[in-house]
């Protein structure tokens, strides 16, 4: 038998030489089809010529004249064009730049002689039923397909790799990280048949394998912490990936992880973790760029979401039909635009508002949290309940009605502390929330929050007191508290009106001093108690405080307790005077004023109000807005505001994440003209592709939903997403897909190298109910994935890129595995898990050339402490300006769905593993413990050092050539120990002194010799 | 040596190389002719940076390109496009049979008139060609004999993202591979000891509000992330971690690089895989260029007459001089794509003041690149592009006064300018209406321009193509882009 393979992909073509040998339309036919003929006679309509269509059994047979009648190919008319000498008549035509060659057209020919049995593309023929091959002593039914195939090249398999080999292959497919040398000793250990299997058991119920699944479905679902248009700024959605991460490590079947992401709002009384899901459709790129149309944007997203789903469930590249049939799948544009229209009715906003909260957005209280909030807001409506009841009856006279002047009043009012007063709006230029700290670890001032100001570049916070007007009093101070942070200090604070001056304090050699002052500078690492007067902040007496401003520039700064004293004049005073307070409110609604009292403010300050009006208004100014004018006001105002601050603290602390909902209304869906978002064509209504199988609508009058489209992914009848996603997780263990393509399972993407494998596969983890662990576990304990790495020469040849399983994967770390693993040798690793995601070190300059001025993501803030040590998945991802940690080991942006990332090697990437602070700290960590825990002798040393990055001992001649090495950098350092300090000093974790610093330096660059070595960077 | 290592040696022959990879100096592209050095790449075995086979498909005009984006849409009447008979509507509603009821961006669409804005500056016509020049950019304008100034560029997007996306990738929607990632991916690069495509990205003087930028712009999208420009940085390290860590010097480094090759050659041994030859290629890349990068970034070699010529910028790291002096050396050194993306072009106000300082920032250096590359013989090997991503409207945005006005989003015209390999210099092509807001002779959209300068290199768009989610993907798009001939030399 002649084994030939073609130059693209792997096309077996062995049969065809054989004596005999039967066509596969599929295998053979189709792809001739489609390279050739179909750009013409294939799915679009718009290119179509003669009106033939080769795509189906109904244009081959039944077109208007058949141009293939089985069995006789001389009569056939496509047999002799594509035979034709005539330049005219030949197919393809000449000015296609297509040519049949000789074999080609013999293909065809015999096709049709043996009786032209024709096939839906494969991906859409419903999963067969096949049982695995019968293979003398081999018994694993993926070895039984693969085994056969090897047995019919004649290629012969490499034996099990050992054990070491296979524990290091086993916890970095499942976890992303590298054995423990416990673990390997325990495994080693375990002599009794079955130690392999409860080794990989092991593995999956550990915490860290949720992590490492989650990092190939967030690539999928195109999850980053940042908008990815324009500003690109900060969004909230972490949750999302938490329960990504969770859904792996609780192993939720994989067609309830199918219907929650897609559908999970639309479910009957839906769960938090049910809506969370559902994030999956907001993870698409958004802008707020002034000027953009909107209707342009809400038509994009609808789109992406469309495709991203097409992409993730169907693997089919819907994308190309957004603007005209699809040129080769049976996709029309009517067909994509009925898909669309499922996702057509979002109701998230066509502008982000560059806020990290665009809704709709789902608070995530926990249960602690939840009972707080309720139970303070029951408190809360009481204290509030009853200071109005008492105020009813409360005695007042309004000092701008006495008769005789008043005197002034001495004052001290509490501005902001713990939470807005009420009535108050707040605005920061970063455009999120101002962003509330609750009982951080150093204290706050007064209470127990504080404002946080941390994006490193400029900006302010400004809260306006709307409800309840502040007037300046005589001899005014205005006092609050700062500190700023000792490592993050900022070059300036600023504190002031928002309708006067701020009084700023600049960074100089003393410190952060005072403008044109020269007082004891503000010490970092404490509260500061600053104050100013009301002519600093440009403030007469009698005049509006409209609201404060704090602000700060390139550090972290955090503000607490505004307070304000001075000398009243209660005439005058909005707090004192009802009169003052109508005035002073004019005739607009200040938020949280009750409803009942609108028609009065709005009716001006100089409105006659009846008995009743007046008494109700009275009312609640007493209650709420005038310093309290007896005892018992006093007091029931401290219990209102206690519970109405606890309140606040238990919603607001609450994280949350964005969701996906409908609007109310459906939006209608057109099919739009060659993708152009103003030009509507026909209206279409949500629908599936005609090749697959029909969708149930859930009652009959019904209009389908995303729920029904869901649900349909899911069906037993529906080919696709079981394939989809086996074939991914074949990917992620043995590095290449038994599909290639796994972004493209249409006719343009490549064949299943081992088809009845991938049937039987997905048929298994159907059958299983879409059980993950259980399918992983089953293609772990295959010999195909247990045998050695070594490339023979014949196999080389014949199977270059181990598309045939002779031999076992290896392959590259992911960009994440490269920095994890970096970190989890060395000991520095901090395995916490969840929460927003972290900045660890990263090159100065990496956002700032490219952020917008006003971005709240152009400055990186590095985080300090153990959260430079965390897992990978939880690193703050910009899509505009990626990590290079990421980028440069070929991790996507996020910005479309990734299903699939390169594997390059590259001179930036040796750069990097050398010399990036985080991989020299961790050689640094490494090197130390190394010299802990590692024995005495160099030769245990090394021994330690192979076992815990490589998982096995060294050679006697890597021994050597280690020593060898180590003795080279050691006199190196001895010529030079200010370079031996330098070294064990690189990074914030500091050195333990374990050893003598020219002894920890060479072990440090030993460390990070065995860290860049080929075999370290690979699952071998 | 071991059997299976000589074969893999022979496999990785376009992958690897000795210590003697070879360096071609600027005076060697400048003797050879274009077409024999780059038949003579192709059949080197040693390259770093291979072309693909059949590359370039015809003898190419420039072999390297340096592209100077202004991001943020500079505005055409102010610099390009001379309207002399506007004054006379200065603050007149734009007519109605000009705007045509095209759209506008929400930013100016809520205005209640849209009053013509003249340009403010003084256009004077330069070189032997004639071709009028603002007088905010004296220096280009010494060199227009060599420019071809496109006054009819249009494009699709009317907003600065997609518009730089596509201005870059050809799409509007992220994901596909930049111009210098198509270029580096085509044809390779000459240089073994430096990227293939190289992007900086300058300070900028004007306001403090500047557009975003986005790695997109310089990413690979489908195509291997090795073919990603490689950001030249003025802050820390030019190249990202090119730097030994504090301490480790460069034996230090060589030791390590010695045992590392002995260690790789065992697993090499072990496995067979091709990568792992390819790995220590890599590394000793690595090593080369951490004396490359230096040596390239070290302007001390550049004679004070140079260095004045870019102006008092050039010696601070980061400024657009600098920059531009960099590009040249990049290009020197056979780095085949140079990107300079220059921010703060966005003037929807102020734009007197703001404009002026952005061209204070790029007037000098740009002349000096072009007279630098010419002296050097390098400019006819080298094609040099500039524009923005959109042009400017006629109208302002915002008040008009006689000293000072805004200008919005333009994308139905805008100018951009071609010189060096392959370019016929001296000209003006294209016309636009009296307005600068239709075109109305030989429109060029961004596709055309981009088939062009490939045309230039020596590829031809219609064949350079990757399929990628079924499609035959190109950077020209698929509506058929034509090459502009007269544009050409």
């Amino acid at each position: 038998m002649i084994v030939a393979f073609a130059s693209l992909g792997i096309r077996w073509v062995a049969e065809v030489h054989a004596a005999n040998p039967e066509v596969s339309f599929n295998r053979d036919v189709r792809p001739i089809l489609a390279d050739k003929c179909f750009h013409c006679h294939g799915p679009a309509a718009q290119t179509r010529k003669a009106e033939l269509r080769l795509d189906t059994a109904e244009g081959v047979f039944q077109g208007k004249t058949p141009v293939v009648i089985p069995g006789q190919p001389n009569e056939s008319l496509l047999i002799k064009r594509i035979h034709s000498t005539d330049e005219s008549e030949v197919m393809p035509p000449h000015d296609s730049n297509k040519t049949l060659t000789a074999e080609q057209k013999e293909t065809l020919k015999r096709w049709v002689e043996q009786g032209a049995k024709y096939q839906k593309h494969w991906a859409f023929e419903p999963i067969s039923k096949v049982a695995a091959p019968e293979i003398a002593g081999v018994t694993h039914p993926v070895d039984q397909f693969l085994n056969a195939r090897l047995q019919q090249l004649g290629l012969s398999a490499q034996p099990e790799a050992n054990r070491e080999t296979l524990i290091r292959r086993v916890a970095l497919t499942l976890t992303g990280l590298t054995p423990t040398i416990k673990e390997i000793d325990e495994y080693l250990a375990d002599q009794n048949p079955g130690a392999y299997e409860r080794m990989i058991d092991r593995y999956l119920a550990s915490a860290r394998y949720g992590e490492e699944m989650a990092k190939h479905w967030l690539d999928v679902a195109r999850y980053a912490d940042t908008h990815g248009l324009h500003l690109d700024n900060e969004r909230q959605m972490w949750a999302y990936r938490d329960w990504v991460i969770r859904a792996f490590n609780e192993n939720l079947p994989f067609d309830q992880f199918t219907v929650w992401q897609v559908a999970g709002d639309l479910l009957p009384n839906p769960t938090r973790d049910q809506l969370v899901a559902t994030g999956f459709n907001r993870c698409n790129v958004t802008t707020s760029e002034g000027g953009a149309i909107p209707e342009e944007f809400v038509y994009r997203y609808a789109v992406d979401r469309t495709t991203a789903v097409s992409q993730a469930w169907l693997g089919l590249t819907a994308g190309c039909a957004v603007c005209h049939d699809h040129k080769y799948d049976p996709l029309t544009t009517k067909e994509f635009y009925s898909l669309y229209a499922f996702f057509n009715n979002a109701a998230d906003p066509a502008m982000d508002g560059n806020t990290n909260i665009t809704a709709p957005f789902l608070k995530l209280p926990d249960p602690k949290q939840m009972a707080a909030a309720s139970g303070a807001s029951k408190v809360e409506r009481d204290a509030r309940e009853w200071l109005e009841t008492i105020s009813t009856d409360t005695s007042y006279s309004d000092p701008a009605e006495s008769k005789s002047p008043l005197g002034r009043k001495p004052i001290h009012d509490i501005l902001v502390d713990d939470a807005y007063p009420i009535g108050a709006t707040s605005r920061s230029s970063s455009r999120n929330p101002i962003d509330w700290m609750t009982d951080p670890a150093f204290k706050a001032a007064s209470g127990r929050r504080l404002i946080r100001q941390a994006f490193a570049s400029s900006y302010n916070d400004e809260i306006e007191l709307k409800l309840r007007p502040v007037v300046v009093p005589h001899e005014a101070t205005i006092e609050v508290y700062v500190m700023v942070d000792a490592v993050d200090t900022p070059t300036s604070v600023a504190f002031g009106a928002t309708n006067g001056k701020t009084v700023t304090w600049r960074k100089t050699d003393q410190g952060l001093v005072r403008d044109g002052t020269n007082p004891s500078p503000i010490v970092p690492g404490q509260w500061n108690k600053l104050t100013v007067s009301s002519v600093d902040v440009g403030l007469n007496p009698g005049q509006r405080l409209n609201g404060i401003k704090l602000s700060q520039t390139g550090g972290i700064a955090y503000w607490d307790a505004v307070s304000l004293s001075g000398q009243t004049d209660p005439a005058t005073d909005p707090l004192e005077s009802l009169t003052a307070w109508r005035k002073s409110l004019g005739t607009n609604i200040p938020p949280e004023l009750p409803g009942e009292l609108n028609a009065l403010i709005q009716g001006g300050p100089e409105k006659v109000l009846s008995a009743d009006e007046t008494a109700k208004l009275r009312r609640f100014y007493l209650a709420v807005i005038a310093r309290p004018v007896n005892d018992e006001i006093a007091s029931a105002r401290i219990a209102w505001e206690t519970s109405r601050i606890s309140r606040i603290i238990a919603e607001e602390t609450a994280p949350g994440t964005f969701i996906f909902k409908d609007t109310d209304k459906p939006r209608e869906s057109f099919i739009m003209v060659r993708g152009q978002y103003d030009k509507k064509g026909d209206p279409v209504e949500p629908a599936v592709p005609a090749v697959l199988p029909p969708i149930a609508k859930s009652t009959p009058e019904a209009r389908l939903n995303r729920l029904d489209l869901a649900k349909w992914l899911v069906t037993p009848e529906n080919p696709l997403p079981a394939r989809v996603t086996v074939n991914r997780l074949w990917q992620q263990v043995f590095g290449t897909g038994l599909v290639k393509t796994s972004y493209d399972f249409g006719t343009q993407g490549e064949n299943p190298s081992h088809p009845e494998l991938l049937d039987w596969l997905a048929n298994q983890y159907r059958e299983n109910g879409w059980d993950t662990k259980k399918l992983l576990k089953l293609l772990l304990t295959s010999d195909a994935f247990r045998r050695q790495g070594k490339l023979m020469p014949d196999v080389k040849v014949a199977d270059p890129h181990n598309r045939l399983y002779a031999r076992g994967p290896r392959i590259r770390l992911d960009a994440e595995q490269v920095r994890d693993n970096v970190l989890f040798t060395s000991g520095l690793i901090d395995l916490t898990m969840g929460g927003r995601g972290v900045k660890p070190y990263q090159p100065a300059n990496i956002w700032e050339p490219v952020g917008y001025s006003d971005s709240n993501t152009r400055f990186y803030m590095q985080d300090h402490g153990s959260s430079l040590y965390r897992r990978s998945v939880y690193a703050f991802l910009k899509r505009t300006a990626p990590p290079p940690f990421m980028s440069n080991f070929d991790a996507p942006n996020r910005e479309q769905v990734c299903t699939v990332r390169e594997r390059s090697n590259t001179p930036l990437q040796a750069l990097q593993l050398m010399n990036d602070v985080q991989h020299f700290e961790a050689a640094r960590a490494l090197a130390e413990r190394v010299l802990i825990d590692g024995g005495k002798t160099t030769d245990e040393r090394l021994t330690y050092l192979y076992r815990t990055v490589l998982s096995r001992t060294p050679t006697t001649d890597e021994t050597s050539l280690l020593t060898a090495s180590l003795q080279k950098q050691t006199t190196l350092f001895t010529a030079n120990p200010d370079a031996a300090k330098k070294v064990v000093n690189v990074g914030e974790s500091k050195p333990k002194n374990v050893a003598p610093e020219i002894e920890t330096a060479a072990w440090t660059m030993l460390a990070n010799l065995v860290l860049n070595t080929d075999e370290t960077l690979n699952r071998n | 040596m071991n059997p299976i290592f000589d074969q893999q040696l022979a496999l990785n022959r376009r992958q690897f190389f000795g210590s003697t990879g070879i360096r071609l100096g600027g005076v060697a592209l400048g003797m050879n002719a274009a077409s024999s050095l780059l038949a003579q790449e192709a059949a080197d075995p040693t390259r770093m940076h291979p072309p693909l086979p059949g590359f370039p498909n015809f003898a190419p005009k420039a072999l390297n390109v340096i592209y100077l984006h202004m991001n943020g849409g500079p505005a055409q009447v102010d610099l390009w496009d001379h309207k002399p008979k506007l004054a006379e509507y200065y603050d007149k509603d734009l007519p109605d049979s000009i705007r045509m009821g095209q759209r506008i961006t929400t930013m100016t669409s809520g205005q209640t008139r849209l009053p013509v804005a003249p340009s403010m500056f003084k256009f004077s016509q330069h070189g032997q060609c004639g071709t009028w020049v603002s007088e905010l950019m004296p220096h280009t304008a010494k060199c227009v004999d060599d420019i071809a100034v496109v006054k009819t560029v249009h494009t699709n997007a009317i907003n600065h993202d997609p518009a730089c996306t596509f201005v870059m990738t050809g799409s509007e929607v992220p994901g596909k591979p930049s111009l210098g990632s198509w270029l580096s991916y085509g044809l390779g690069s000459v240089s073994n000891d430096l990227p293939g495509f190289v992007v900086l990205t300058p300070t900028w003087k004007s306001g403090a509000a500047a557009q975003a930028l986005f790695t997109r712009m310089w990413s690979s999208g489908f195509l291997s992330s090795k073919y990603t420009g490689v950001a030249l940085r003025h802050v820390g390290d030019p190249v990202l971690y090119v730097q030994n860590p504090p301490g480790v010097s460069s034996q230090n480094r060589r030791a390590m690089l010695d045992t590392l090759s002995e260690l790789n050659r065992r697993t090499l041994e072990q496995f067979g895989d091709p990568e792992t030859l390819t790995r220590m290629a890599q590394y000793e890349m690595a090593f080369r260029m951490q004396t490359s990068v230096p040596d390239l970034t070290d302007l001390k070699q550049e004679t004070a007459a140079t260095l004045d010529m870019y102006g008092p910028d050039v010696t601070k790291p980061g400024t657009f001089a600098a920059s531009a002096l960099l590009a040249r050396r990049l290009v020197e050194r056979g780095v085949r794509a140079v990107q300079i993306l220059h921010r703060g072009w966005d003037q929807h106000g102020n734009l007197p003041r703001d404009l002026r300082s952005q061209c204070e920032d790029t007037d000098q250096p740009i002349g000096a690149l072009l007279t630098d590359l010419k002296q050097r013989g390098m400019l006819d090997k080298t094609l040099v592009v500039w524009g923005g991503e959109f042009g400017r409207t006629i109208y302002s945005q915002g008040t008009l006064t006689k000293d000072n006005y805004g200008r919005d989003h333009h994308p139905r015209n805008f100018c951009m300018w071609l010189a060096g390999g392959g370019i016929k210099g001296g000209q003006v092509y294209g016309e636009t209406d009296d307005f600068s807001y239709n075109v109305v002779q030989n429109p060029v959209h961004i596709n055309d321009l981009n088939a062009t300068m490939l045309h230039c290199l020596g590829i031809d768009h219609e064949r350079f193509t990757v399929k990628f989610q079924g499609l035959d993907q190109r950077l020209t798009g698929v509506e058929g882009p034509k090459i502009i001939k007269e544009l050409l030399a």
